[in-house]
């Protein structure tokens, strides 16, 4: 149960995740579900909610942060033009699962979320574009979904009321690329996962060039709470303009890795300690990728950095989707910035120039660096290379690719130094 | 407007301009290579990074819209090494083999990397290389030099609308693939060269011969249909290496008919030098002697003459002078097209521009393959069907468009005339009327269906009625204009005594041609018969070929020998084998003149090529003929011919004096009060017959051409073509069958196809079955 007092606040997308037999519809009303949903319907308007979750200051955990209200109020009304709401359960970035989780332990807590922000939005088509090989979860959502319809929960005239909506999951292939929200909005028209250049942007013309909103899971799966409890509720829970809960996916050299439902303002290294059992190795680590591979590195200086979106950014980084990648002393930071070179040269979609040579040509250059034939041009080259597709391709992730090199190159240069031919042994 | 500053100037734009745009239009110098203004943004060759104070990072140009107030800078230091870095990106896979390269010298990335790249390349990584495409005999591949930057993905997709072109993969795996099988499905395939801004597609058949700076540039106008664009002929010496749009002219592109053809500019087919038949054929004389043996044919003869419309202006009115000076009354044809000669039918040319065309809210194609009669005329049409704005056709055929048609009706020849009354009925009911408009519904007791269309489209605010070649050729094809003209008077979209339609002609020059030749043409059809039935002595052929092109050419086959001919031109076609003279004319790249497109848009061709041999003028030609029948030579220099032009052409007066600007077209006053009634025709046979022309095979220049025949080759249809019902109606099967016409019984080869209408007997193939094309009906008799 979600506490009605902020300060006692537990978990909001978590809140019944661990109950037995939640995926069923049956028990998942019984604990709750849809329960608020009919007094949303009836008693609600479209600007009433659009204001509670701008009060609420929930900002997307989809990774850019974005506050969801002021997105839902971008979209423009009376266009002629259907409005399309989609959820990104793509969650494609390395080291995040928290999205993964939601799906298959509380499905309905997501189609809920759905029901009213298309509701809000006006939307009669929604769609949840899910990770090609969460083929489970899909299955789950499916299954769930089936159900909500045949209780009238999905469908047409919702509740009896006259709001109809329908909401279809589709499975991408694969792709890292297709998480971005107009690659894929791109995929789910039917074309390869190839970001749009903005603007214009989503909400005036996305899916089918129609007005269109792209939530994350997590996004999506905190609306019903803000609903029942209030956007002023959910502003006191975290720190101001860092509200509410957030799931973080901590994985890496930590004794006990997983996801962790904290208030928004807790520190890394409570987080770390108190939460998931401390490090493996020494007392303090050498590298947090904060916010998933694509944001750059944290170093012990900033071990007790708030988790929050403004803190990060100080702290020279994002909080991203909030996937914590934990490195403690033990770790090869050539060969972990090899690997990621070498995933983002696999997921560039190749359009842009900086993005589709330069993440091929750092890969190739880490290959030799990692393998010891690096010499000194050739950290000038991933300087180069990695600075200059950084905000200034179409997507963010030439941003992405080029983080761990300039991190490493930043934080560890004797590292790489080290490792070159010139230096060997 | 929206005001902004570029690098400290202030300038005003309209809003919604991209920062790019901007830039250009005013002389700001941003770099790029992914933009083309003709095609849709796609932001990804990164090198058109500006810097925009109070962004924290650089901005996109060609993809980010101005803003009130904006401060653009596009220099500075960071700049520099943004673009070094993006030059760096683009190389590090290139092959760098410029030397080897046909775009060397003429290729953004070669001059990019001279003005922004670094010194040195920093890559020492295996390089990637990529495998080649065969796209046909016009555009060549070399795929390792690729930017990826989509131009062509782009122009197959939105202006060819054949979407034979695509990008597979992702990362740098990523490779532009051509999607063809024997070639690019495109008309308008060459410019594709042109669009890449590199050396990975190239113009094949001039593919390492000639390098950008060797060659002279001749600005000139394609006389290959009447669409007439601005062309640019590149030549190194005498030999023309390609043609190419001109850059400042009114389209950006060009057709593959109009840039192909050059090689027929050297082909074996050109009369170069004068001549005459003796017993062991033809034997060159000094054109002294070839002119006397002119003479000694057609002095004081019954003459016929018929030319091509594609001569300049000048070439045409002299025609005129040599026929009142020498042979006054001489039958005269210029159109291998027509049937019905009363008036109205050689009111030809359009009444709107083809910017007009364009943005009108309705067209209708009435009987035309556009596509490959006005290939940019319908590529405007594919644009404006891309932005949402109808195009509706009516006709015998469902040809390739390459683009979606709003409504499509598929009739027979033989109801043209109900289609009009349907629309004029409707029209009527409506209470829309013109002078005349009863008189002629009274005609007509059938109504079609398809004619619904026509009056729709007729009722928006402004509608453009595109008229082809199924109605010109009509045998009551006066009476249909007639009708057509009536309807755009009752609906508003013409003054009383204007016509308002744009009727395709045959080829340049339609306005002059009826001006200059009104009053004394007749049908080339009826000519040649004259010939073949001893009501005339000679032949004179200026630049036409009626046994290759047309619907005569049996006519023409049989009037051939039957007389004397006197062949003057500039190529020569089936018809010269009976040339008893034959007189070298200098063909279109090689004169100084003027030519008028099917708008009336007026160019002058100042910077000719020169001539290969002995060939003159067509104007010289025909004054020396005059003179040498011994009559005063009415104008001795270009400039009394110009003057002579005003006098039958009052509207051309100044056209010589001034710079003519792309607005003034030239509009001929018509035959305001003519009106053709429908003639009640009694069909005497089951089929229509429809003769389609084909840009790879209409024209001697095109068939002297090997680059087009080869393509006509490969988008060649079945010779002649009907509906399955249409075969199964007369109890038959695809394959061989005896057609019969009114001139007797001819055994062909019949392919089926359901984009033919019903009732039609397409002949997709006049080269093969041209004999057919001057049949108005025909019928099925079975196997052999
Ligand atoms: C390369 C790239 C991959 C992304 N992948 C995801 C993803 O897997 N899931 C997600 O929710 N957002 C992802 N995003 C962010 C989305 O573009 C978008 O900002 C988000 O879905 C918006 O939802 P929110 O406002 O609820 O956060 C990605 C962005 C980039 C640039
Ligand atoms: S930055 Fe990379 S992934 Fe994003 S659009 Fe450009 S090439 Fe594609
Ligand atoms: S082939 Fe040429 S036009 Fe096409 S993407 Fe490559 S560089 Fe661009
Ligand atoms: S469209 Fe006509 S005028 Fe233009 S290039 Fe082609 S043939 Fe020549
Ligand atoms: S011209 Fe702007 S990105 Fe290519």
């Amino acid at each position: 149960m979600i506490s009605s007092d902020p300060k006692q606040v537990k978990a909001i997308c978590f809140d019944r995740i661990h109950l037995e037999g939640q995926t069923g519809l049956e028990v998942a009303r019984k604990n709750g579900a849809y329960k608020f949903l009919p007094t949303v319907l009836k008693d609600f308007d479209s600007d009433h909610i659009v204001d509670e979750v701008k009060k609420s200051g929930l900002r997307g955990r989809g990774g850019a942060g974005f506050p969801t209200g002021l997105k839902w109020s971008f979209v423009p009304r009376n266009t002629g033009k259907p409005t399309y709401l989609l959820c990104n359960a793509d969650e494609g970035e390395p080291g995040t699962f928290k999205d993964r989780d939601i799906m298959r332990f509380d499905p309905h807590l997501l189609i809920e979320g759905m029901i009213m922000a298309g509701f809000a939005l006006g939307v009669k088509d929604a769609y949840i574009y899910i990770r090609g090989e969460f083929l489970h979860e899909a299955n789950v959502m499916d299954a769930a979904i089936d159900e909500a319809y045949a209780a009238n929960l999905l469908g047409e005239n919702i509740l009896g009321t006259d709001f109809s909506m329908n909401l279809t999951v589709h499975r991408g292939a694969g792709a890292y690329i297709c998480g971005e929200e107009t690659a894929l909005i791109e995929s789910l028209e039917g074309r390869p996962g190839r970001p749009r250049f903005k603007p214009p942007f989503p909400a005036v013309e996305g899916f089918y060039r129609c007005p269109t909103v792209v939530n994350n899971v997590e996004t999506l799966a905190t609306v019903p709470a803000i609903l029942e409890f209030g956007g002023d509720w959910h502003a006191e829970i975290g720190v101001p303009n860092n509200t509410g809960m957030k799931i973080f996916s901590v994985s890496g050299h930590v004794n006990k890795p997983g996801n962790y439902e904290v208030p928004m303002g807790t520190s890394l290294k409570v987080l770390i300690e108190e939460y998931c059992g401390g490090l493996q190795h020494g007392t303090v680590p050498k590298v947090i990728i904060p916010g998933g591979s694509s944001t750059p590195w944290l170093t012990a200086e900033h071990y007790d950095t708030p988790l929050t979106y403004d803190a990060m950014m100080k702290a020279g980084s994002m909080l991203g989707s909030g996937a914590i990648i934990v490195m403690d002393e033990t770790a090869d930071l050539i060969a972990l910035t090899r690997r990621l070179a070498h995933f983002y040269a696999h997921e560039s979609c190749g359009q842009c120039t900086p993005c589709r040579e330069g993440t091929g040509w750092l890969e190739r250059t880490m290959n030799r660096v990692e393998a010891g034939q690096g010499c000194k041009k050739d950290v000038e080259v991933l300087n180069d290379a990695a600075e200059h597709m950084a905000g200034r391709t179409i997507c963010a992730l030439a941003d992405g690719a080029s983080a761990p090199i300039l991190s490493l190159l930043k934080h560890f240069p004797e590292i790489v130094e080290e490792r070159l031919m010139e230096n060997a042994e | 407007m929206t005001t902004l500053f570029i690098n400290d100037e202030e300038v005003t734009v309209s809003a919604g301009t991209s920062i790019l745009e901007a830039c250009r239009e005013h002389g700001a110098d941003v770099p790029y290579f992914c933009y083309h203004p003709e095609l849709s943004v796609a932001a990804n060759c990164r090198m058109c990074l500006v810097e925009v104070e109070g962004w924290n990072k650089p901005a996109a140009s060609c993809c980010t819209p101005v803003g009130e107030g904006m401060k653009v800078t596009t220099h500075s230091e960071s700049l520099a090494k943004d673009r070094e870095m993006m030059m760096e990106y683009l190389l590090i896979n290139h092959p760098l083999d410029c030397p080897v390269c046909d775009q060397g010298g003429s290729c953004k990335l070669q001059d990019y990397t001279v003005e922004h790249g670094a010194k040195h390349g920093r890559y020492s990584e295996v390089k990637r290389a990529v495998v080649d495409h065969d796209l046909g005999p016009f555009v060549s591949t070399c795929m390792t030099r690729c930017i990826h930057c989509t131009r062509c993905v782009r122009f197959a997709d939105e202006v060819a609308g054949t979407g034979d072109m695509g990008v597979l993969n992702r990362a740098d795996h990523m490779r532009i693939e051509g999607i063809v099988e024997d070639a690019l499905e495109s008309e308008l395939s060459g410019n594709l060269a042109d669009v890449c801004p590199v050396g990975a597609l190239l113009d094949k058949p001039s593919h390492d011969v000639a390098r950008p700076w060797e060659m002279t540039r001749h600005k000139s106008t394609c006389t290959q249909c009447p669409q007439g664009c601005d062309i640019v002929i590149e030549s190194r010496g005498d030999k023309v290496i390609r043609i190419k749009p001109d850059k400042d002219g009114v389209e950006p592109w060009i057709c593959d008919r109009g840039r192909y053809v050059h090689d027929a500019f050297r082909a074996d087919q050109r009369i170069v030098a004068p001549a005459v038949r003796e017993k062991s054929g033809l034997v060159n004389v000094s054109w002294d002697e070839a002119i006397q043996a002119s003479v000694d044919v057609l002095k004081d003869k019954r003459v016929g003459i018929i030319f091509s419309p594609d001569w300049s202006v000048e070439g045409l009115a002299s025609i005129r002078l040599l026929h009142d000076s020498v042979f006054k009354d001489a039958k005269v044809a210029f159109d291998l097209h027509r049937r019905d000669m009363r008036e109205f039918a050689f009111e030809e040319g359009f009444s709107m521009s083809s910017a007009q065309i364009v943005a009108a809210d309705q067209v209708v194609i009435l009987g035309s393959d556009l596509r490959q009669r006005l290939p940019i005329l319908m590529q405007g049409l594919r644009k404006r069907g891309n932005e949402g704005k109808p195009v509706t056709r009516i006709g015998a055929m469902n040809y390739r468009t390459n683009s979606d048609l709003s409504a499509d009706a598929l009739i027979r020849p033989r109801e043209w005339v109900a289609v009009i009354a349907r629309a004029m009925q409707q029209l009527k009911d409506l209470g829309k009327t013109a002078a005349g408009m009863d008189a002629w519904l009274e005609k007509v007791e059938e109504r079609h269906e398809a004619g619904k269309l026509l009056a729709d489209a007729l009722l928006a605010d402004s509608c453009a009625l595109l008229v082809g070649e199924e109605i010109r050729s009509h045998s009551d094809a006066s009476a249909l204009i007639h009708g057509l003209d009536l309807m755009m008077r009752a609906s508003g979209h013409a003054e009383a005594g204007a016509d308002g339609r744009n009727l395709i002609p045959e080829g340049m020059n339609a306005q002059l041609l009826s001006a200059v030749f009104g009053d004394i043409r007749v049908s080339a059809g009826d000519l040649l018969d004259a010939a073949s039935d001893g009501e005339l002595d000679a032949l004179v052929l200026i630049g036409s070929d009626p046994m290759g092109d047309g619907l005569f050419s049996m006519q023409a086959k049989r009037a051939m020998g039957k007389v004397p001919l006197v062949q003057i031109g500039a190529i020569a076609g089936q018809t010269s084998e009976f040339a008893n003279v034959m007189l070298p004319a200098a063909a279109y790249s090689e004169v100084e003149g003027t030519f008028i497109n099917m708008e009336g848009r007026i160019r002058m061709a100042e910077h000719p090529l020169r001539s290969l041999g002995e060939e003159r003028p067509l104007w010289k030609v025909m004054m020396r003929l005059v003179q040498a029948f011994g009559e005063e030579i009415p104008v001795v220099n270009l400039t009394e011919l110009r003057a002579r032009i005003e006098s039958f052409l009052p509207e051309v007066s100044g056209v010589w004096d001034d710079d003519v600007t792309d607005d003034e077209c030239l509009l001929v006053a018509r035959n305001r009060d003519a009106n053709s009634m429908p003639n009640a025709i009694e069909p005497a046979m089951s089929l229509d017959v429809v003769s389609r022309y084909s840009m790879y095979r209409e024209g001697m220049w095109v068939r002297a051409s090997s680059y087009l025949v080869e393509a006509g080759d490969i988008h060649a249809l079945d010779d002649l073509l009907v509906h399955p019902n249409t075969l199964k109606d007369a109890g038959l099967s695809a394959g061989e069958c005896k057609v019969r016409t009114t001139s007797g019984d001819y055994d062909y080869h019949i392919g089926v196809r359901e984009d033919v209408a019903e009732g039609v007997l397409f002949i997709s193939k006049r080269g093969v079955a041209g004999d057919l094309s001057c049949e108005v009906m025909a019928s099925l008799e079975g196997g052999q």
